[in-house]
């Protein structure tokens, strides 16, 4: 893995922790080694970027549990901006990630008495309970954060996802579901969220969240034919329905139909992707998986 | 649709059309101030104007005749934008979910405001 970044230089390196943050993938080992390795000598070189790149570092270095580049990241950063409360957060998750987590409340609390509009160390709070392991607290606090009005926190994407997480965690398929509609209004357009909605239904199972699962899986392959796991979710969906003893005879071949069109998408997915050899041990596979559901 | 040499034709005409126009207007413009007379508007085209007078003469009045240039321009306008529209080749669909397909499940779940650290890093780094 280390030997592909290699050849990059710092130039290079810079770009590829820009497209990292903006898709917001947690590449943190990746991310740290780099950082060792290209980027720390040029910080000065990095211009305005400088502290972005350090913020990211710094949560990099956390999730590695590497407290002394952490350490070092959030040294610059304050630093360069004493005062600021977004700082003070990352102090707090330094705290968080020694597990020292009362403390880190303390420092959060004393953020939103400066702060009250200042949503992030609030979500925070929900993170430190999560990581006790206490989700039925976390689930009310972060339905406490949504509720509050007064600051719009109702239209956080990212707090819809995270209470959808933790309720499935908690098997409440139906709240989780709630969440997932609130998440489709925001973005019509996102198949994978339409792909979770479907899965979700099709977790809670029966009749008519099949049907609805069905449905949801269709928008998401329509909005995105190359999901393949909405495809794999489609023929599921479909030979489920087929076989339910609830099905009219009427519905049930336009299952069979929806599932036999499904089975030839992901088998032409495959063909586009592998070469000749490949091919005809997985086209046994899906043959294999058709019998069994 | 392939561009057809009819297209290209149309095109071309059009494209003259519309230098014809601007020609005659700036050729008008300089008529009149040879003739030190006021710009109100563009004035008819000579060969549209010989060919339309009569029966225009009746609804414009001296002033309000002066639009044919105006209507020549826009009329060329048309015609070029019709012929574009094959020359230029097949129109693309409009997709809003482009840059959304390349999304995986990973990063959309990645959640950086609620990430917590007490996970198996901490054995892997020790």
């Amino acid at each position: 893995m280390a030997d592909q970044y290699d050849k990059l230089s710092w130039r290079e390196v810079r770009e590829l922790f820009r497209t990292w943050r903006e898709d917001s993938e947690r590449r943190s080992k990746d991310v740290v080694d780099l950082w060792e390795s290209k980027l720390m000598a040029k910080i000065d070189q990095l211009g305005s970027e400088k502290y972005l790149v350090l913020e990211q570092v710094c949560i990099a270095a956390l999730d590695c549990a590497r407290h002394d580049v952490a350490e070092y990241c959030i040294k610059i950063l304050k630093r360069a901006f004493p005062s600021s409360l977004r700082v003070h957060k990352y102090y707090a998750m330094h705290l968080e990630a020694l597990e020292l987590y009362d403390e880190a409340l303390e420092v959060l609390d004393s953020i939103v008495k400066r702060d009250e509009t200042n949503a992030a160390p609030r979500k925070r709070r929900v993170a430190i309970l999560k990581a006790k392991g206490r989700i039925s607290e976390a689930i009310k606090e972060l339905t406490e954060y949504l509720k509050k009005s007064v600051f719009k926190f109702m239209s956080d994407q990212e707090a819809w996802h995270e209470l959808c997480d933790l309720y499935l965690q908690e098997q409440e398929y139906s709240k989780a579901a709630f969440c997932m509609e609130e998440l489709i209004l925001h973005n019509p357009h996102s198949h994978l969220i339409y792909q979770r909605y479907a899965e979700i239904k099709y977790s809670q199972g029966g009749f008519e969240n099949m049907e609805l699962a069905k449905a949801y899986f269709c928008q998401a392959a329509r909005l995105n034919p190359n999901n393949i796991r909405a495809l794999y979710g489609l023929l599921l969906a479909t030979n489920n329905i087929a076989t339910s003893p609830k099905c009219p005879s009427s519905k049930k071949k336009d299952a069979i139909k929806l599932s036999e069109w499904a089975a030839n998408q992901i088998e032409k997915q495959y063909e586009s992707k592998v070469s000749d050899e490949d091919i005809k041990a997985l086209e046994g596979l899906l043959g294999q998986l058709q019998l069994e559901v | 649709m392939p561009a057809t040499a009819l297209h290209k034709f149309i095109t071309f005409i059009g494209l003259m059309s519309i230098l014809h126009t601007a020609y005659s207007a700036a050729q008008h413009r300089s008529y009149l101030r040879i003739t030190e007379q006021e710009f109100i508007a563009l004035p008819i085209d000579v060969r549209i104007k010989l060919y339309l007078q009569r029966m225009a003469y009746k609804i414009f009045t001296k002033r309000g005749k002066i639009g044919y240039i105006l209507i020549q321009g826009i009329i060329s306008l048309f015609i070029v934008m019709y012929g574009v529209m094959y020359i230029a080749g097949d129109f693309k669909e409009i997709r809003a979910v482009v840059d959304l397909e390349n999304k995986s499940w990973e990063t959309l779940r990645n959640l950086p405001s609620f990430q917590i650290f007490s996970h198996r890093g901490k054995s892997l780094a020790s």
